[in-house]
């Protein structure tokens, strides 16, 4: 039996133009993902990236950066820890693949819930995170694959560049999803920004 | 005539754009490319202040960001801003400005009789004065002082422009953008770092402005800084700070120079602007001599003489002296005589020299070996006193309307100095320059004494690519440089010309060499202390024309060096910033984030009465159509879960998965009592001790497996907790298997509580039997509610039967409507806050103010839940004698007698007249209607049953109250094991 | 404002972190009496120079790191995962 489709924390945020008009603004969108956390056990470490390249074609990556394979794309975190994102399928679907390949050699947590994430899109979107975000989002320092850990807005936000567009997608948690979303449409104002 | 000092061409003016502007309410012309200041003198406006304290007279000072004197008030209403510097103010179209600081007339102040009372009002007036008799301070001097002195008003209406934060990265930050910054910036943008080079003014191009023969490299240069890509220019931007670790704080006015900002455009922007290499090239200030009447409207620095000539075509005044102690300023007596201006004479305290010559063969008077012993004139200069140099006395006067002073020029080395490099005494040029660097940064240019445009821009470029070479990039080809002759800078030391009258240091707080030495007789012979004590140096210019002087005074005083006396440290900010930009976009609803759970909307639908708890919002109460007040809404609520059923949004509880191998071990040394003897499917209340034995946080955690546990938290601590078991993973036990999972957002959960609420939960839950034998009291389960994953729990807080729900935060929505579905037959109601602060104080349930930070667990009754075996944290401290004392207040119940009578959270407990305790918590109760609480009582246990006096003295309240068991409510747990 | 190089993450901002003091001090066994206890949790060398401290990376990979800085210049000098050791450069 399928759960019902559950409530995105963004729901009730008016969809299209927000801020100036113009040419080129900022793209956002609220997609719905699966996010498992991933938290290896001591001295599984070999076994986690076998683990992972077995279940999702992923080379675990190293810190600061991102790995996709099947659909799937694993986001560094913390030492020994990942973010496994996927498309939204069933409830719990991806919580229980991780579970189940990830049995003897880490700990696994749904929280496909307690994050959201929003995807920013646009020439002026670095401009625009450059009013909240303290990294350095420049192309030779960050770039397609790279992810960071970093308060926006005194919101902690994680950061992934997804394309050179350049596109990013900023998971943050749940409950404070509007009030960053409020920010990143004051950041976004000057430039215009369409929520799709 | 307007403008009559308008040259008819020259400078960086656009004539062909005129605009209009008031002062005072007089309207005035100007054009694009001025300053106020600029404009004003160009109407001949001479009198634009008063000061500080004697209220004198003021005008124009100087060209730029160092201005003492012509502080002014811009634009009207809400966007009024004062004690803006009227030579950094670009002009635009309409632009309202008022002078400050005076009452009557700008031209005739009242209070300039200070001036009159000056013997009186030295350095240390207040200290010594105003002392007797003390009740007078607050009702009498201080407002009176406060309307004497200070500048300007502010609007005191809401800011209605925004401003925004902005943070950068950068290879190469050059600061500065005159002729060693545009070529320090040329030459590190050639090698393909990222470099960006921050201006103050709202051209580039620093002392460039004023030479036309070198228009065409400044163009060149800021053309082929354009072109680079990876290059960053930020005009109107101010570098006001350096911090550690090559981070610079600067702000960029992007529409100060607008009547007010277009649509989606902040007003300022605040950077953060993080450096790997630093190059300052932040020029030099001119600085002032001290002398009798040095603050007369008319008296200017040479060097702004020069630029008004230059930059903005303007003629300073009709008739212009010169007083100079070297021959970089007499370029000042040549531009004026060019713009028209009658040189009347240049006073040199030195023999004779190249520049001397030069102006004696254009025809200038010149009097060597001779200072200004004074000035002559009312709102106005109208000559100059003239004598040889330690005469004395008063000198022959010569008629002049414009006196240009230049004392030398200081490199301004704020932000090197800030950035930790130690300042180093320049004997020739009577400065401070930069010494080594503690942090990635050099100077380069007149900041650290290069003099001259040409062998500034040689010393920028060089810094350039040396910063760029440093950061990892390869030097680029050299570019070219401007040549420029430079007439020698090392001035004839001369700080002060003694005589009758003030002779100003800090012209901006009305300091007088003459207070400086005050404050040495009278022992603030230290350069800090004297600056408090004078408040030299303090104003909004920092002392940045006449900073050194006073120190030089100082150090005559001493008869000591002055490079032994020193500055004052240098701190942010360099120049003012306005709150506003510091504030950034971190105002209103931006001013932290609002933390929402998944059941927001649902509970706004009801009509919920906010609390803030932390950065969440959380329902108070839902106030109901017929409810009296606030109170009744939330005994109705309570009601409710004492006689029905009530259910309450919980999700605020910091959640966290502890998992591994190790798992139960850690949270026995965490937690005060054991878990490892947790049984898989069951809850136990937890008590956390900091490690000074002082109860830390509480909640109940659930084992879920052998190795998974989920572990809850109070609001206020989820935070604080997760880092305190991440620590004493990290630090104290790296040995043991466990991993953290905050999943605080992942799971919404619900209370559900009252009598009824087994046959609520029964409706709502599938996949579970929810009797009381199949899942007593503390059992954990998984289970579908509303066809949603979910987990039941059997705890409670009310004290009544009761069950927490947890979903993924998605659903919770729709089980709590589920839930009110379910309840409606019977009877249930929404509870908030409020409501479940009652029915824990009636309960004798301890809660943030009873874990307020100094209670043990024995304070608390809960003692006995400490392990007797094993070790965790705050075993051993929690045992020291101060801890256990038996006397420590204890918590208790209190009822107040009379029930009409309130009591509060923060009373006095008084026994036998003194205070042994307060109350911590304070309710009405709906068991047994009347004021009851919680408190901390010394010797509570044998107060029980006795009458004390809860006192509130901040309100006169005495109310007696009757000392109780805090467990008064259903002591035997009857009722949640129903 | 200190700039602080993670290991993992790179040069950060010092509002990424949270300060937990001294990091040369270590919690005393199952064994410690009162006085261990006393001295770990309140004795402090408090330098005029070189401390190795712990600092949190809460903000980025939340893990805690021990970093060598100079009390008064607020150079950072080198920085280690809570496994490592630092030495602590000669006054």
């Amino acid at each position: 039996m399928s759960a019902p489709e559950p409530v995105h924390p963004l729901a009730g945020v008016a969809r299209g133009r927000h801020g100036a008009a113009g040419d080129a603004p900022l793209r956002v969108s609220f997609p719905a993902r699966d996010i498992v956390q991933v938290m290896v056990r001591r001295g599984q470490d070999a076994a986690l990236a076998a683990a992972m390249r077995t279940a999702f074609g992923i080379d675990a990556p190293g810190p600061g950066h991102t790995a996709s394979g099947s659909g799937v794309t694993a986001i560094w975190i913390q030492p020994g820890q990942w973010l496994l994102t996927a498309p939204r399928t069933t409830e719990g679907a991806l919580a229980v693949r991780a579970a189940e390949a990830f049995s003897t050699c880490a700990a696994v947590a749904d929280q496909s819930h307690g994050r959201t994430t929003i995807a920013v899109s646009g020439a002026s979107a670095r401009e625009a995170l450059s009013r909240g975000c303290r990294i350095d989002l420049h192309p030779r320092a960050f770039g397609p694959g790279r992810a960071a850990s970093t308060p926006i807005a005194q919101i902690g936000c994680l950061v992934h560049q997804t394309d050179a567009a350049p596109s990013f997608e900023l998971t943050v948690f749940s409950t404070l999803a509007e009030p960053f979303l409020h920010w990143l449409l004051e950041a976004g104002a000057p430039f215009g920004v369409e929520i799709a | 005539m307007s403008q009559r000092f308008r040259l008819p061409s020259g400078g960086h003016v656009d004539r062909s754009k005129r605009l209009s502007f008031t002062f005072d309410g007089r309207a005035y012309d100007g054009h694009h490319g001025d300053t106020l200041a600029a404009a004003l003198l160009a109407n001949g406006v001479r009198l634009v202040g008063r000061s500080f304290k004697y209220h004198r007279p003021r005008g124009i000072f100087s060209a730029g960001a160092e201005e003492p004197n012509a502080l002014v008030e811009l634009r009207d209403g809400a966007r009024r801003e004062p004690n803006t510097r009227a030579t950094v103010a670009e002009l635009f179209d309409g632009l309202a400005a008022t002078s400050q600081n005076h009452r009557g007339s700008l031209a005739f102040d009242w209070m300039a009789v200070n001036g009159l009372l000056a013997p009186w009002l030295g350095a240390g007036f207040y200290y010594k004065t105003f002392m007797w008799p003390a009740s007078f301070w607050e009702r009498v001097y201080e407002p009176m002082i406060r309307k004497a002195a200070g500048l300007g008003r502010a609007s005191g209406l809401p800011d209605p422009d925004h401003y925004e934060a902005a943070h950068a990265h950068c290879d190469v930050l050059v600061v500065g953008a005159g002729a060693a910054g545009l070529a320090a910036a040329r030459a590190a943008g050639a090698t393909g770092a990222r470099v960006i080079l921050a201006e103050q003014d709202f051209l580039l191009g620093g002392d460039l402005l004023n030479e036309p023969g070198l228009e065409v490299w400044r163009q060149e240069s800021i053309a082929a800084l354009e072109a680079m890509p990876e290059v960053t220019l930020l005009p109107r931007t101010t570098v006001f700070g350096f911090y550690d670790q090559g981070v610079l704080g600067a702000v960029e006015r992007v529409a100060d120079h607008l009547p007010q900002p277009p649509a989606h455009t902040a007003r300022q922007r605040y950077w953060t602007i993080r450096a790997k290499e630093v190059v300052l090239a932040t020029g030099a200030h001119e600085r002032i001599i001290a002398f009798p009447g040095n603050d007369r409207p008319g008296v200017m620095l040479a060097g702004a003489a020069r630029t008004y000539a230059r930059r903005y075509g303007v003629r300073a005044g009709e008739t212009a002296a010169l007083f100079a102690t070297q021959d970089a300023a007499y370029d000042a007596a040549f531009a004026l005589a060019e713009a028209g201006t009658r040189i009347a004479a240049i006073i040199d305290p030195r023999g004779d020299s190249a520049a001397m010559q030069r102006a004696r063969e254009a025809g200038f008077t010149v009097k060597p070996g001779c200072v200004v012993t004074g000035t002559v004139g009312g709102n106005a200069l109208r000559g100059v006193e003239i004598g040889a140099v330690g005469s004395g006395g008063r000198g022959d006067a010569v008629p002049a309307d414009v006196l240009m002073v230049s004392g030398g020029w200081n490199p301004a080395v704020h932000l090197a100095s800030m950035s930790g490099s130690a300042l180093s005494w320049d004997e020739a040029l009577l400065a401070f320059v930069p010494g080594a660097a503690s942090q990635h940064e050099r100077s380069a240019g007149a900041c650290r004494g290069v003099n001259g445009i040409g062998a500034a821009a040689a010393d920028g470029a060089a810094a350039g690519q040396a910063a760029a070479v440093a950061a990892g990039f390869a030097a680029a080809p050299a570019i070219t440089l401007p040549e420029a002759p430079a007439p020698d800078h090392r001035p004839y030391e001369l700080w002060e010309v003694k005589g009758r009258g003030k002779a100003f240091v800090d012209i901006q707080d009305d300091v007088t060499a003459n207070d400086i030495r005050l404050a040495h007789r009278e022992g603030y012979s230290h350069i800090e202390h004297a600056k408090r004590y004078t408040t030299h140096a303090m104003g909004t210019d920092q002392g940045k024309v006449g900073g050194l002087v006073g120190a030089a005074v100082l150090a005559e005083a001493r008869e000591e060096p002055v490079a032994k006396v020193g500055l004052p440290r240098f701190r942010p900010y360099t120049s003012p910033v306005a709150w506003g930009a510091i504030a950034g976009g971190e105002v209103g609803q931006h001013f932290q984030p609002v933390r929402r759970t998944a059941l927001h909307g649902v509970h706004e639908a009801l009509g919920a009465v906010w609390m803030d708890a932390g950065i969440w919002k959380r329902p108070a109460y839902y106030p109901k159509a017929g409810d009296a007040d606030a109170w009744a809404s939330v005994k109705r609520e309570a009601r409710a879960v004492r006689e029905r059923v009530g259910v309450c949004d919980v999700s605020t509880l910091g959640k966290i998965v502890v998992e591994g191998p190790d798992a139960a071990t850690f949270l026995d040394r965490v937690y005060a009592n054991t878990f490892s003897t947790l049984q898989v499917g069951r809850a136990r209340y937890g008590l956390m001790l900091r490690e000074d034995g002082i109860v830390f946080d509480d909640g109940t955690t659930t084992r879920l497996g052998h190795d998974r546990f989920f572990v809850t938290t109070t609001t206020a601590q989820a935070g604080p907790v997760m880092q305190h078991l991440e620590f004493h993973l990290a630090s104290a036990w790296p040995d043991l298997d466990v991993s953290l999972a905050s999943v605080t957002d992942q799971w919404a959960a619900m209370s559900i509580a009252g009598p009824k609420a087994r046959e609520v939960v029964a409706a709502v839950v599938t996949g579970l039997d929810v009797s009381n034998e199949a899942f007593p009291f503390m059992a954990v389960a998984d289970c579908l509610a509303t066809g949603v994953p979910a987990r039941l729990f059997r705890i409670s807080f009310s004290g009544e039967l009761a069950y927490e729900i947890a979903m993924p935060a998605g659903y919770a929505a729709q089980v709590w409507r589920a839930v009110l579905a379910a309840g409606a037959p019977h009877g249930i109601e929404p509870y908030g806050v409020e409501a479940l602060g009652l029915l824990r104080i009636e309960k004798g349930h301890v809660a943030g103010s009873e874990l307020n930070g100094q209670t043990t667990a024995q304070d608390l009754g809960l003692g006995r839940m400490l392990k007797k075996k094993g070790d965790f944290i705050g075993r051993v401290l929690a045992q020291r004698p101060g801890m256990t004392d038996p006397s420590r207040p204890r918590l208790v119940g209190l009822r107040s007698v009379d029930p009409a009578r309130q009591i509060r959270a923060g009373c006095h407990l008084i026994v036998d007249g003194r205070s042994q305790g307060w109350i911590s918590s304070a309710t009405q109760s709906v068991v047994d209607p009347g004021w009851i609480g919680l408190g901390l009582l010394r010797d509570g246990e044998t107060h029980i049953g006795s009458v004390i006096v809860a006192a509130n003295p901040l309100m006169g309240e005495e109310v007696p109250v009757k000392v109780v068991s805090p467990h008064g409510y259903d002591a035997e747990n009857l009722r949640v094991r129903a | 404002m200190l700039r602080i190089p993670c290991p993992h993450c790179g040069a950060r901002d010092e509002v990424e972190f949270i300060y937990r003091g001294d990091a040369t001090v270590t919690r005393p066994g199952p064994d410690g009496d009162v006085g261990a206890f006393h001295d770990y949790l309140y004795l402090r060398r408090n330098p005029r120079g070189w401390q190795v401290e712990w600092w949190q990376h809460n903000g980025g990979c939340r893990t805690f790191l021990k970093v060598l800085r100079h009390t008064v210049t607020h150079e950072v000098r080198a920085v280690a995962t809570a496994t490592e050791t630092l030495e602590v450069p000669g006054a």
